[in-house]
């Protein structure tokens, strides 16, 4: 372990001094802001979303910072190992008491750390996301740590690809077109192959809805515990009341009310308004697929207040999530074993030291 | 034929290599090559380019496997004991980058830390740092160095563990005169203090100043092994270029001693001498006839002589 922090350290010292990593820091947070800012704004001026202005701020912040995040980590990662080997650096490094394991998990370490920091900078705009409302803290926590997770992932595969790949380019383009395969190939794969199961019964996506699962946007929406429902918004009315006077909503009649046959009476009706979440509705979407046809499980609309939560089907964020940490586990592997020497074979073209 | 200028491998040589052989797809770049360096001894490794040097010290250092063979550093064989020998080697490559946001004295640190120095290691990095006279670097990024001081840190870098063997691939490279005296000095003492250093280069001159021994490889094997004490011995004829004050008197002189030689250009004039023996014949001689001898010097080291004639090149 000792030597995994060594290592770590080392990177992360190299990568905190060097300028251009400020640069994307504070071009990182300026776009958050600004994001943040608009997305306000937006909220402000729709009526509708009064309610859940906090949830949607929320929402909207993560996915928007999981999008960049995914942009980002390649770039900063996807040169640990051959950017290594091109500058000279590795092989001093390999003769030395470290292990193959110390490198690997160390480089690893360090990438990963800098990613938290950059998720670390968005704190403020998540404190106020939660200021507007809407946002329990345990969803904030449990969001957090499934991003992080997931950069995790997006780390060790890039690493992983560094190790493998002689030339830094090649394995930079190659990091970049896995995010993109994560990200928008697993949708197309998904409709794609939906699309074959369509038969008289209707579309089979309980087939196909594993093909999403990987999908970070998936995990981390799908991850979140479910938004607090907002308290009803209940009114009394009294007096004569004849039908299509009641807005469509929840009619108690109160006790000691007359009969409902009566003409005069006081009832408490309960408007509640529909909940607008984000990352609830990708949720509530993928988990519909799951399900499948025949048996809608939440096909109306996400209306919180009806009530107990509307039920969703089965999860779907521990397999993608599973998924994505069995691949980087396979690629820090690969990265340990591309580390390790005496080395039997050399790639064309790779300098050892 | 490697086996035939080798002595024996002894196990207590710091390295000792015994018909190693090293394949590269297509290219064999090891074909039964020998070696040895003695504790104590700085052991010089020359050879043209491609001949095997740089292949052959990876392996040593445990970074490459070799085919077939037996290897041994420090008494252990690289390919299987990697970490025992990495506990008691040195290695410097022939280029090596450094961390340019870090500082001297943070890059040696670091280097300590890796060999598992623990808290001693930021002590050692000052030790080190003034070994080379790079004390006031030490809180200084290491992109300000110029190339012979980082060439200077990389070296000190291979001592923070105080290896038993140490591995020098071209360290001389990229150096500038006065850097290379400071270098020599400084192999000569770790020799001194009991390391084995094994030296490849190209720069005869160095190693003729530097190393106890020389191995030559040509082709992937070993074709000859040369103790410098020896090469100076058995040097033969060569040619040695005289000088004098006037070029002409020195020319007369010559003839009359019935010397074949070359014309005089600036440089001198160059005459073939059977042996050190007869050299010194040649400038009693000369001054004895009241010729104003300058300089009088062997034309190709005495390595350099034993380099072209072991490769196979002309001159």
């Amino acid at each position: 372990m000792t030597g995994v922090l060594t290592v770590a350290r080392l990177e992360f010292t190299v990568r905190v001094r060097a300028g251009r990593w400020r640069w994307l820091l504070g071009g990182w947070f300026v776009i958050l802001v600004i994001f943040t800012v608009l997305l306000r704004l937006a909220i402000g001026h729709a009526q509708d979303l009064a309610s859940s202005r906090g949830t949607v701020m929320y929402g909207g912040l993560e996915l928007f910072q999981l999008a960049l995040a995914l942009l980002v980590m390649p770039a900063l990662t996807g040169q640990s190992v051959n950017g290594d080997r091109e500058r000279g650096t590795l092989g001093v490094l390999q003769v030395t008491k470290l292990s193959a394991f110390d490198i690997a998990a160390g480089k690893l370490l360090a990438a990963w750390g800098t990613a938290c920091v950059f998720l670390l900078t968005s704190a403020p705009l998540v404190a106020w996301s939660m200021l507007e409302g809407g946002v329990p803290v345990i969803r904030v926590v449990v969001v957090s740590i499934v991003v992080a997770v997931l950069l995790w992932v997006i780390c060790a595969v890039s690493l992983g690809l560094s190790s493998v790949l002689s030339r830094s380019t090649t394995s930079s383009v190659l990091s970049y077109l896995f995010v993109f395969g994560l990200t928008i190939g697993t949708v197309i794969l998904f409709g794609l192959s939906t699309a074959l199961t369509v038969n008289s019964d209707g579309t089979h996506s309980n087939e196909t809805w594993w093909l999403l699962a990987p999908n970070p946007f998936v995990i981390l929406a799908d991850a979140a515990p479910v938004a607090p429902v907002p308290p009803p918004h209940c009114r009394r009315i009294s007096g004569a009341l004849t039908p299509g006077t009641l807005p469509n909503s929840v009619v108690t009649p109160l006790p000691g009310s007359s009969s409902s046959g009566s003409v005069n009476s006081t009832v408490e009706f309960c408007d509640s308004e529909s909940m607008v979440d984000p990352l609830g509705s990708i949720s509530r979407s993928v988990r519909d697929l799951r399900t499948g046809p025949g048996e809608p499980v939440s096909s109306a609309p996400y209306r919180a207040g009806l009530g107990p939560t509307v039920p969703r089907g089965g999860l779907v964020w521990p397999y993608g999530l599973g998924f994505d940490l069995g691949l980087g586990g396979f690629m820090l592997f690969v990265t340990t074993k591309k580390l390790e020497s005496p080395r039997r074979h050399l790639p064309r073209g790779v300098r050892l030291a | 034929m490697g086996a035939a200028v080798m002595e024996e491998p002894a196990a207590d040589d710091g390295v000792a290599a015994r018909a190693v052989w090293r394949r590269f797809g297509e290219v064999e770049a090891l074909r039964g090559a020998e070696f040895t360096a003695a504790y104590g001894e700085v052991t010089g490794l020359v050879g043209p380019n491609g001949a095997g040097k740089t292949t052959f010290l990876l392996i040593l250092a445990t970074l490459l496997s070799h085919d077939a063979g037996e290897v041994w550093v420090g008494g252990c064989d690289p390919s299987r004991e990697a970490g025992a020998v990495r506990a008691q080697m040195g290695w410097v490559p022939d280029s090596f980058g450094v961390y340019d946001n870090l500082t001297a004295h943070e890059y040696l640190t670091f280097a300590g830390a890796a060999y598992g120095l623990g808290r001693s290691a930021s002590e050692r990095a000052d030790e080190l740092l003034a070994l080379v006279r790079l004390e006031e670097f030490g809180s200084r990024p290491v992109h300000v160095l110029s190339r012979g001081q980082k060439q200077r840190l990389g070296f000190v870098r291979a001592l923070v563990h105080r290896p038993r063997i140490l591995i020098l691939d071209e360290p001389a490279a990229g150096l500038d005169p006065s850097s290379r005296v400071e270098l020599r000095a400084l192999v000569r003492q770790l020799a001194a203090d009991g390391a084995a250093v094994v030296v490849s280069s190209h720069v005869l001159s160095d190693l003729e100043q530097m190393a106890d021994r020389v191995v030559f490889f040509d082709g992937g094997v070993t074709v000859g092994v040369r103790r410098l004490d020896d090469v100076a011995a058995d040097a033969g004829p060569r040619l040695w270029r005289v000088w004098a004050l006037n070029a002409s008197e020195l020319v007369a002189a010559l003839d009359r001693h019935g010397y074949v030689h070359t014309p005089p250009t600036v440089h001198g004039v160059d005459v073939e001498l059977a042996s050190d023996e007869a050299a010194a014949g040649l400038i009693a001689g000369l001054v004895h006839d009241g010729v104003q001898v300058v300089s009088c010097a062997p034309l190709t080291s005495t390595l350099e002589a034993a380099y072209l004639e072991l490769t196979g090149e002309q001159a």
